[in-house]
């Protein structure tokens, strides 16, 4: 029936089934197969070129180098001719308890990092959404994406003098309210909200980005409707605009936990002391004392390596839960 | 277990190559040493050199190496060799990772010199990189020759486990480094006099908390500050403990009974730091001094906050002519070290004798006895007058036999050692440094410190280091990281008051011991009386 009213539905089906006919039909080689294609779609393969050599070249041909931390690795002997030790690194490693607590440390920091630096952006990019005035909106996006442009030196001075005993903002406010000034940056227990703070600061903004580029991607038509049907800003947010930028949250939960072991290792170099190590001191710092420092390149490849195989399961782990639960994933 | 197989088939391996090398040196070889012959080569040799330093990377004036030191050409015209740039990394400044990647290219030029060359030397000179120069020195070097054998010890310091010496060194003249000051016109103000032992400094702080030195009404005075917070650690030597054994901070030391020992594992140490403690406790060190960092000398002398440091004679007499015009009566001057609870007066910072600096020759330079003649060429008269103050005639002048610099040099303004770097002299090859470059252009404040500090005998011994074989190394390697972690978190806890070390110290020792201390030094001082003849 509707056929008759609407001939072309009808008529793209008989279309789709006449070539997938004539396909069948022709069967051709795997090989001319893979060449039709390649001759029809060559545009997008050559735009996939700069990628793949840069993954052979940056990613691929380095994890060459990653057997060292197999091996007693002598520079001057190079990769290939460094004795084979097996996991004698790995051992040294987790017979130290300075590693263990780095490891214990970058757990907690990270997840810290991400229990409040995780909605922060989000919640920046439903606020600037819901900003009316264009010039308000820009000049607060701006501000808020400037931390993210200025070095991390720079952002540890700022820190180091907000929250100085002396001459600190911090201390000053706290001197208004009676309290006495502290010397946060060498208080073990401060560490770490600073720390978490400065890092929320200086990233929510810019990372509030790709929550503003899919916020925009969702239909007008939705909230147009919404309005028809006399729905507040309010329930728009919770009903239109968070469920449709779901995916992205999702997607970016996955990327920022398979990072979690890679916290900003520079900035706690810049802000932290050795009293401080206790609660501060973290895998990677820990590898560029012990290992770079220390010139002991193969341990620190085996700590590495170590890093990739946590991040690797975390990744895998995270993405199977949201497959299973929420239907997105990255793969 | 098989390792250390391993490593004599390698060494095995690279040992031809070095017999030859050593055979044709002892093929030419006279049978005693000689006079320096100028020039070296009757016909122009080029030899590759890779100069990886602070001040500039590649061997050319600021790294440019298109162009040539003035200083080279001389030394081009006086031995014949020419030396031709193949530096490493030039776009990195961090000369370790240069030398990583000059070794893991494996292309190695005829000379590898630079900043911080003695590790990776001594560690693949071994391993066949690089030449032993011990039989070239003894046949062809009669300059060098004779400088070591006026200092045998500075010969032990830099040789490798094995024994053979692998580089000639960049060697340092001058005795002192950091200084004691003092703000004369805040003592002068108060009515004091200069402390002369731990107690009057203590008096002499406290008033510097308390009586408003500077005169603002506001009790802003920070007494005792430093830049680097390690040199609070020097505090330590006032009740007799030391803080480091050479002029990097954290370093062993030799004890009377010839052992080397950790600092901080001593008991002097547990009643030093008491006391430091204390006087943070008390507010007579600066509360910031963790954190307040490089700029603390320029902050809180240009606001008038700060009354006394340990810091470097030069710079920091500089200070008074920096800050004549904005503090009023600003006098900051060196005075003696106090005389710690028992008696004694040392001066622990100083400059070390040699450098981990210089250059060495690598196993792909087929003219060793010619490149060790011209190493010894800057160990002459003429050549460390040349490597020292620049070219004779257009930076300096024999006065009445002394090198003098020109007026043009010293008035222009330019710090006289930026100008001898683009020179081409003053260049981290090997050579002997001599003092009077740096005392020409020392300001008179600091030449009566250092005059000051010549009055008395401070200085104590330096520990020089010692060359681990690869045993020894991996056993270093593996604790020592984190005991000196272990070791300065404890050392921040007691001083900034979470903790106290009278309390701790049992448990501490304890700690260091179970993470492999004795270990540590087992292996250093194995190393140290292989090296140094025990």
């Amino acid at each position: 029936m509707s056929a008759d009213l609407d001939p072309a539905i009808g008529r793209t089906e008989e279309l789709v089934v006449e070539a997938r006919e004539a396909q069948r039909s022709r069967r051709p080689g795997s090989l001319q197969r893979v060449g039709d294609h390649l001759k029809r779609e060559w545009q997008l393969y050559v735009m996939l070129i700069p990628t793949v050599l840069w993954l052979l070249i940056f990613l691929y041909k380095p994890m060459y180098g990653l057997q060292i931390a197999f091996k007693d690795y002598s520079i001057f002997r190079g990769v290939a001719g460094s004795p084979w030790i097996g996991f004698e690194h790995f051992q040294t490693l987790f017979g130290n308890d300075q590693f263990l607590r780095a490891l214990k440390n970058t757990i907690i920091i990270s997840f810290y990092g991400l229990l409040f630096g995780f909605p922060m952006p989000i919640l920046l990019a439903l606020m600037f959404n819901e900003i009316l005035n264009q010039t308000f909106k820009k000049s607060a996006q701006t501000i808020v994406y400037l931390p993210h442009f200025v070095s991390s030196v720079i952002i540890a001075g700022i820190v180091i003098t907000a929250f100085s005993p002396s001459a600190g903002i911090v201390n000053t406010i706290m001197g208004w309210f009676g309290i006495e000034p502290i010397y946060f940056l060498t208080k073990p227990e401060w560490f770490r909200p600073i720390f978490v703070g400065t890092g929320v600061w200086q990233e929510a903004g810019f990372q509030s980005i790709v929550y503003l580029a899919a916020i925009a991607g969702v239909s007008p038509t939705l909230y147009e409707s919404a309005v028809v049907d006399g729905a507040s800003r309010w329930q728009m947010m919770w009903k239109i605009t968070i469920p449709s930028i779901l995916p992205t949250i999702i997607i970016m939960l996955i990327i920022r936990i398979g990072n979690m072991l890679e916290v900003s290792f520079e900035m706690i170099i810049l802000l932290y002391q050795p009293a401080t190590y206790e609660t501060a001191d973290v895998v990677n710092t820990f590898i560029y004392r012990q290992g770079i420092q220390g010139g002991q390149y193969d341990l620190a490849a085996a700590a590495g390596l170590f890093n990739a195989v946590v991040a690797f399961v975390l990744v895998m782990t995270a993405n199977t839960i949201s497959k299973r639960y929420s239907r997105t994933s990255l793969w | 277990m098989n390792r250390k197989s391993r490593n004599r088939e390698d060494t095995m391996r690279k040992l031809p190559l070095t017999l030859a090398i050593l055979g044709t040196t002892a093929m030419t070889a006279p049978v005693f040493a000689q006079e320096l012959e100028l020039p070296i080569v009757d016909e122009p040799l080029e030899l590759t050199v890779h100069m990886h330093w602070p001040r500039a990377q590649g061997y050319g004036p600021g790294g440019d190496t298109s162009k040539i030191y003035p200083v080279e050409e001389v030394a081009r015209e006086k031995t014949n060799i020419h030396l031709v740039d193949q530096t490493s990394g030039r776009n990195t400044t961090d000369n370790a990772e240069a030398m990583n990647l000059l070794l893991a290219a494996g292309d190695l030029p005829d000379i590898v010199g630079g900043n911080l060359i003695k590790q990776p030397v001594n560690q693949y000179g071994p391993e066949g990189a690089f030449v032993p120069l011990n039989d070239l020195v003894e046949e062809h070097a009669p300059n060098i020759k004779a400088w070591f054998e006026e200092h045998p010890e500075i010969w032990d310091a830099i040789a490798a486990y094995d024994g053979n010496v692998y580089y000639i060194p960049y060697l340092p003249d001058g005795k002192y480094a950091r200084a004691w000051f003092v703000r004369q016109d805040w003592l002068d103000a108060l009515g004091l006099e200069r402390p002369d032992n731990v107690d009057e400094l203590h008096d002499v702080l406290v008033a510097f908390r308390d009586q408003d030195p500077n005169g603002n009404g506001l009790k802003d005075e920070i007494p005792f500050f430093v830049r680097d917070w390690e040199e609070v650690l020097r505090l330590l030597n006032l009740w007799d403990a030391r803080s480091t054994g050479a002029d990097v901070y954290h370093e062993f030391y030799v004890n009377d009974e010839g052992q080397i020992v950790h600092p901080y594992a001593q008991e002097a140490y547990r009643d030093a730091l008491a006391n430091v403690a204390q006087w943070y406790d008390e507010g007579l060190i600066d509360p910031e001094v963790f954190t307040r960092g490089s700029s603390a000398r320029d902050y809180l002398l240009g606001e008038n906050l700060g009354g006394m440091t340990h810091d470097w004679f030069a710079s920091t007499s500089g200070y008074n002519v920096a800050l004549a015009d904005k503090v009023e009566g600003f006098n900051f001057i060196p005075f003696l070290p106090p005389k710690s609870a028992s008696g004694q007066r040392i001066e622990e910072n100083r400059r070390i004798p040699m450098k981990p600096d210089g250059w060495a020759i690598t196993y792909a330079n087929e003219h060793p006895v010619e490149t060790i003649k011209y190493f010894d060429f800057w160990f002459s008269e003429e050549g460390a007058l040349l490597a020292n103050f620049g070219v004779e005639g257009k930076t300096w002048n024999m006065v009445d036999g002394e090198p003098i610099f020109t007026e043009e040099v010293l008035g222009s303004g330019q710090p006289v050692n930026s100008q001898m770097y683009l020179e081409g002299a003053q260049v981290y090859r090997g050579y002997p440094q001599d003092y009077r470059y740096e005392w020409q252009w020392t300001r008179d404040s600091a030449r009566e410190g250092i005059e000051l500090y010549d009055t008395e005998d401070l200085l104590v011994d330096q520990f020089l280091g010692v060359s681990f074989n690869q045993d020894e190394q991996e056993v270093y390697d593996r604790y020592w990281p984190s005991i000196q972690t272990y070791m300065l978190e404890r050392q921040q806890a007691w001083i900034l008051g979470s903790g106290d070390v009278q309390e701790d110290w049992d448990a501490y020792i304890e700690a260091i011991n179970k993470m492999g201390y004795e270990d540590v030094l087992e292996v250093m001082n194995s190393a140290y009386a292989r090296q140094y003849g025990g």
